[in-house]
C-alpha cells in the first residue's frame, strides 16, 4: 500500500516534463513546422536551468533562464528551416545533435555535473492532500499546479483567439494564409520560439525540480517520447496531457519496481518506456487510420516565390 | 518634400529572393568549400573558447593528425566503421527511410558476433567468417521491425528506430553488467576475443577492416548506380506514387535497401568490437549512429562521397580523442563540431539554389 501511495505521488513529477514538451511541440507543429528537436531543446533547458540556479540560487530565475536559453537555441532551428529552407527532418536531427554536444560541453566545462540543488518545496493542496491513497498526488511543487493552467491558456490561445486561428491557418494552408495577408514566416518563427520555451521549461523541470542535479544527456530520450506522444495524441493538447500522465505513471513505476525487489534485470525495466511508446504507436496505427488532425502542411517549407 | 525625394529611390528598390534553375559546378564547389571553411572557423572559435590555445589548433588538428604516420593509421582505422555507418545511412535515405536506428543495429551486430565467440561456434578457422555473418544477420534483423511497420501501418520510422536504439542500449547494458561480463575484472566488458577472432592486420599495421570498408563502398556504388535495385531506388526516391504506377515494386525496394542498411550497420558494430576493442564494451557505439546520418547527409547519399566524408569525420574523432587527453575537453566537442559543419554545408545549399536580385520598381 505504501508502494501505491508513493507511486501515485510521484506521477505528476514524471508526467509534467512530457506534458510541457508535448504542448511545446504541438504549438510549433500546428504552424506547420515539423519539430523533431525537442530532445535537444530539453537538454539545453536542463543545463541552462541548473547553470542559472547554481549562479543565482533562485528557482524562478533558473526556470526563466532555461526557457530563454531554449528559445535562443531554437532561433538556430528557425534560421535553418525558415530562412535556409533546409529539410525539416535533417534540421531537427542536427538541432538535437548540436544541443547534445553543446549542453554536454557547457555543463562539463563549467563543472555543473552532479551538483545537487534543493528544488522547490511541495505545496499541499488541502483538503485533497488528506485523501487516502491519492493524497500525495496533491502535494506537489508550484510548477506542477501551473501545468494545467498553461494548458488551459494555450488551448484558449490556439482555438479561441485570432492569433491562434492564424497560426493554425498557417499550418494548414500557408499559401492561402499568405494571400490573406498573414505573415507566414512570422507566425512560424513565433511558434518555434514559444514552443521551444515550453520544451526548455520541461527540460529544466527534470534537472532543477525533479532529479535535482545535472548529468550529460540526462533527458534520455524523453524528448523523442514527447514527439511520439504528439503523433498519437493527434496534435490535440488534452489528449497529449492524458498521454503524458500515462507515461508519467509508467516512469513513476520504475523506481517503485526497483525498490520492491522484483527479480527482473533493471535494464529491462529501463526499456519499458521506449517499448511502451513503440507499442502504443503500433496500436494507434493499427486501430485507426485518420490523419485528418495532422496539420496539412506539416514538414513542407514555405517558399513564397514558388507559389503554386 | 526634399526628404521624400531623397527617399524615393530607396523605396523603389526592392530585393527579392529567386530560385535559381541551376548553377555551374565550379561555383557550387566554391560555395561548398566556403561553407566548410566557415564551419571550421566556427568550430575553431568554439575550441578556443573551450580552452585550446589558438596557436595549437592547426598543429593539433592538421599536422599531428594527418602528417604523422601513426595518427594517419589511426584515422584510417577509425574511418572503417564510420564508412560503414555512412553507407548504411546512404542506402536507407535513398529509399526515403529515415533509419535513425544505426546505433541499435550496430549494437545487435556486435552482440551477434560476440555470441559466436562466447558460445565458440565453428572451428577457429571458420570463426571470423561466422562472426561477420552473425553481425550482418543481427543488424539486419534489428531493422526488420521498423521497416515492416512503416510499410504495413505507416508507423513513423524516425520514432520507432530511435525507440529501438534505446531498447538495444539497455539490452547491451544488461549483457555487459550481467551474463556476458568478463569475470576477470570489474569493468562492463565481455571477455577478450581470441586472436583468431580479431580482424587481422595487413602490412604496416593497416587493419583488414579498411579494405573491407572500401570494398563495401564499391559494392554499394554498384548497387545504387548500376544494379536494377538501384534504378528502382531512384524511382522510389523521386516519387513513390509514380514508381508504383509504372510497376516498380516499391515496398520490396524499400525493404531491400533498409535491410541492406541494417546489415552494414551490424558489420560496423563488428568492426569496432573485433577490429578496435577486441571485445564487446558497454559504450562502443557512442556517436556512430549520429555520425552515420551526418556522413550520409554531407555526401548527399553518394557512396564515394560518403567514404570521403567518413575520412573527414574520422580525423575529427582522432583529433577529438587527443584533445580529450591533452586539454580535458569532453568528447561531446566532436559531436558539436560535426553539427556545426553539417549546418554550414546544409546552408550552402540555400546559396546554390537561390539568388538575391535587386528589382527596380516601375518608374
Amino acid at each position: 500500500m505504501d508502494l501505491i501511495t508513493s507511486w501515485i505521488g510521484n506521477i505528476p513529477e514524471f508526467a509534467v516534463p512530457f506534458a510541457l514538451a508535448a504542448l511545446g511541440l504541438i504549438i510549433t507543429e500546428k504552424s506547420g513546422v515539423l519539430a523533431l528537436g525537442a530532445e535537444g531543446l530539453m537538454l539545453v533547458g536542463a543545463v541552462a536551468g541548473i547553470g542559472a540556479y547554481l549562479t543565482f540560487e533562485q528557482n524562478a530565475i533558473a526556470l526563466i533562464m532555461a526557457m530563454m536559453a531554449a528559445s535562443v537555441v531554437s532561433l538556430l532551428f528557425a534560421l535553418m528551416v525558415l530562412v535556409m529552407r533546409i529539410n525539416q527532418v535533417i534540421s531537427g536531427l542536427v538541432l538535437v545533435f548540436f544541443c547534445q554536444g553543446l549542453s554536454t560541453l557547457v555543463g562539463t566545462l563549467m563543472g555543473w555535473t552532479n551538483q545537487p540543488v534543493p528544488g522547490l518545496h511541495a505545496i499541499a493542496l488541502w483538503p485533497l492532500s488528506e485523501l487516502p491513497y491519492v493524497g500525495r498526488f496533491f502535494v506537489q511543487n508550484i510548477v506542477v499546479y501551473l501545468t494545467p493552467v498553461i494548458f488551459l491558456v494555450t488551448v484558449w490561445a490556439l482555438y479561441r483567439s485570432t492569433p491562434g486561428l492564424r497560426l493554425r491557418a498557417v499550418g494548414e494552408n500557408p499559401q492561402a494564409s499568405d494571400a490573406a495577408g498573414i505573415p507566414v514566416l512570422g507566425y512560424r518563427l513565433a511558434a518555434i520560439v514559444v514552443g521551444a520555451a515550453l520544451i526548455g521549461l520541461a527540460g529544466a523541470f527534470i534537472s532543477v525540480l525533479s532529479t535535482k542535479l545535472w548529468i550529460a544527456n540526462m533527458t534520455g530520450g524523453r524528448g523523442w517520447i514527447a514527439v511520439a506522444l504528439v503523433i498519437f495524441a493527434r496534435w490535440s493538447p488534452w489528449k497529449a496531457l492524458a498521454g503524458a500522465v500515462l507515461f508519467g505513471c509508467i516512469e513513476a513505476l520504475i523506481p517503485q519496481l526497483a525498490a520492491s525487489g522484483i527479480k527482473l534485470s533493471q535494464y529491462f525495466v529501463f526499456m519499458a518506456p521506449y517499448a511502451i511508446t513503440l507499442g502504443v504507436m503500433i496500436w494507434v496505427a493499427a486501430s485507426k487510420r485518420d490523419t485528418s488532425s495532422q496539420p496539412a502542411d506539416l514538414g513542407t517549407p514555405f517558399i513564397r516565390e514558388e507559389r503554386t | 518634400m526634399s526628404e521624400l525625394a531623397l527617399r524615393r529611390p530607396l523605396m523603389n528598390r526592392r530585393y527579392t529572393l529567386e530560385v535559381r534553375q541551376q548553377m555551374a559546378w565550379p561555383w557550387q564547389a566554391l560555395i561548398l568549400t566556403g561553407s566548410l571553411i566557415m564551419g571550421l572557423l566556427i568550430s575553431g572559435a568554439i575550441l578556443v573558447w573551450a580552452g585550446v590555445p589558438a596557436g595549437e589548433l592547426l598543429n593539433e588538428f592538421v599536422f599531428l593528425t594527418l602528417f604523422d604516420a601513426q595518427s594517419l593509421r589511426a584515422v584510417l582505422f577509425q574511418a572503417s566503421p564510420l564508412i560503414m555507418v555512412g553507407l548504411a545511412g546512404c542506402l536507407a535515405f535513398r529509399a526515403r527511410f529515415w533509419n535513425l536506428g544505426l546505433e541499435g543495429q550496430m549494437i545487435f551486430g556486435a552482440i551477434g558476433a560476440t555470441a559466436i565467440t562466447l558460445w565458440e561456434i565453428g572451428s577457429p578457422a571458420m570463426r571470423l567468417p561466422l562472426m561477420v555473418i552473425a553481425a550482418m544477420v543481427c543488424g539486419l534483423l534489428w531493422s526488420v521491425a521498423p521497416v515492416l511497420l512503416r510499410l504495413k501501418l505507416q508507423v513513423n520510422e524516425i520514432v520507432s528506430t530511435l525507440m529501438l536504439n534505446y531498447i538495444a542500449i539497455n539490452f547491451l547494458l544488461h549483457l555487459m553488467y550481467g551474463a556476458w561480463k568478463d569475470p576477470k575484472d570489474a569493468f562492463p566488458y565481455s571477455p577478450k576475443y581470441e586472436s583468431f577472432e580479431l580482424l587481422p592486420d595487413l602490412a604496416n599495421g593497416l587493419s583488414l577492416s579498411f579494405p573491407i570498408a572500401i570494398g563495401t563502398a564499391l559494392l554499394v556504388l554498384w548497387f545504387v548506380s548500376i544494379s536494377r535495385g538501384g534504378l528502382y531506388l531512384r524511382f522510389v526516391d523521386k516519387s513513390p506514387q509514380v514508381a508504383r504506377s509504372v510497376g516498380v515494386p516499391v515496398a520490396r525496394t524499400i525493404l531491400l535497401a533498409v535491410l541492406f542498411s541494417g546489415a552494414l550497420a551490424g558489420l560496423a558494430g563488428l568492426m569496432i568490437a573485433a577490429g578496435q576493442e577486441g571485445r564487446l564494451t558497454h559504450s562502443f557505439y557512442v556517436g556512430y549512429g549520429f555520425s552515420g546520418i551526418l556522413i550520409a547527409f554531407l555526401a548527399r547519399n553518394n557512396p564515394i562521397a560518403a567514404t570521403c566524408a567518413a575520412l573527414l569525420i574520422a580525423t575529427l574523432f582522432v583529433a577529438g580523442r587527443s584533445l580529450q587527453v591533452f586539454y580535458q575537453i569532453p568528447f561531446a566537442m566532436v559531436q558539436l563540431i560535426q553539427a556545426v559543419l553539417v549546418i554550414c554545408v546544409a546552408s550552402s545549399d540555400f546559396f546554390i539554389r537561390h539568388r538575391i536580385r535587386r528589382v527596380q520598381m516601375g518608374d
